[in-house]
């Protein structure tokens, strides 16, 4: 299957997006990048501690792979939009994952800031992939303002829950013109092949293959999970019946009289 | 003495130092250095152009890694 994923006129073979963080080490996470076959990751932009100098994550990712700087740590839009500039401004892409967060408890993003940001920075140029609750009417005013997917959450930030809000991410992705990436709280590949299923059209997971007690090997199971997934949206998945269908003919039984 | 700041650490300026300068002398040779001056982000491609002035404030940052 020649399958793709177009985000902004570029086109993705993997529809598989992966976190750097919490790894516990830079070998394993590129390791697991690469095990994953996805082609974005994400990073975060942090002042550099001239006291605690470690390597530079950059050099342990694969050339071809595109990173996506987030605005993780921001809690209003000026904050976002200024992470969003410094990054771009030293050589970073030009695509940005906004993510406005001023609740430390569940890491829920602020919707209005979410999308006053997001009108500031596609103003200013950029590729923008908002991170936000998964809201039909927020989803289409961010489409409307010109970010390139909507990223719904299925739960909170690194709980691993699923998909909670599964109904809601279902009419998004009814209603969508744009790439819908299901991002935060899938912790298993179960998950990630259910959002596939749903006919999302990419997730992003973290946490769930930085913890896994073999990352390596779980970012494969993700990979295969989100292809297996995906394939069976595409196959187109059968209606379900209230009672059972039998699979064997009823006629002709060995048995009968 | 001429200094400025950076990541709210005193630097001593060089005579005509440039930000290119500046990451050079802090040893910072990795693939990104993200560079803000005065809470204006600083154009990679101007580094070794922009010259610092005294009572400066720098922010350095760069990629880590993140969610």
């Amino acid at each position: 299957m020649n399958d793709t994923l177009t985000i902004a006129g570029r086109t993705f073979g993997s529809r598989l997006i992966t976190g750097t963080g919490k790894y516990e080490s830079f070998e394993t996470m590129r390791d697991a990048v690469l095990a994953s076959g996805c082609e974005m990751v994400t990073v975060a932009v942090r002042r550099i501690d001239f006291d605690a100098r470690d390597e530079d994550l950059t050099t342990f990712l694969p050339d071809d792979v595109l990173l996506l700087p987030n605005t993780a740590g921001s809690e209003t839009a000026d904050e976002a939009v200024r992470v969003a500039r410094l990054a771009r401004a030293g050589g970073l892409p030009d695509w940005i994952k906004l993510e406005v967060i001023p609740d430390p408890r569940y890491l829920l993003p602020d919707p209005v800031e979410t999308l006053r940001a997001a009108a500031t920075l596609v103003e200013d140029g950029f590729t923008v992939l908002p991170y936000m609750l998964p809201d039909p009417v927020l989803a289409r005013k961010l489409e409307e303002v010109g970010c390139a997917t909507v990223m719904p959450l299925a739960a909170p930030i690194g709980s691993g829950r699923g998909l909670k809000l599964r109904d809601s991410i279902r009419i998004m992705i009814e209603q969508a013109e744009v790439p819908v990436v299901v991002d935060a709280g899938l912790g298993s590949p179960s998950h990630a092949a259910e959002a596939m299923e749903m006919g999302a059209d990419a997730v992003l997971v973290n946490t769930a293959i930085a913890h896994a007690d073999d990352p390596v090997a779980m970012a494969r199971a993700f990979r295969l999970a989100v292809e297996a997934g995906r394939l069976g949206y595409e196959a187109g998945i059968m209606d379900e019946a209230e009672t059972a269908q039998p699979s064997s003919p009823v006629a002709g039984l060995v048995t009968q009289p | 003495m001429t200094t400025c700041t950076v990541n709210g650490r005193e630097h001593e300026l060089e005579r005509g130092e440039t930000v290119a300068r500046l990451l050079d002398r802090l040893g910072l040779t990795g693939r990104y250095a993200l560079v803000e001056r005065n809470g204006e982000p600083v154009q990679r491609a101007s580094y070794p152009e922009v010259e610092l002035e005294r009572g400066d404030t720098l922010i350095v940052a760069r990629p880590v890694a993140g969610g």
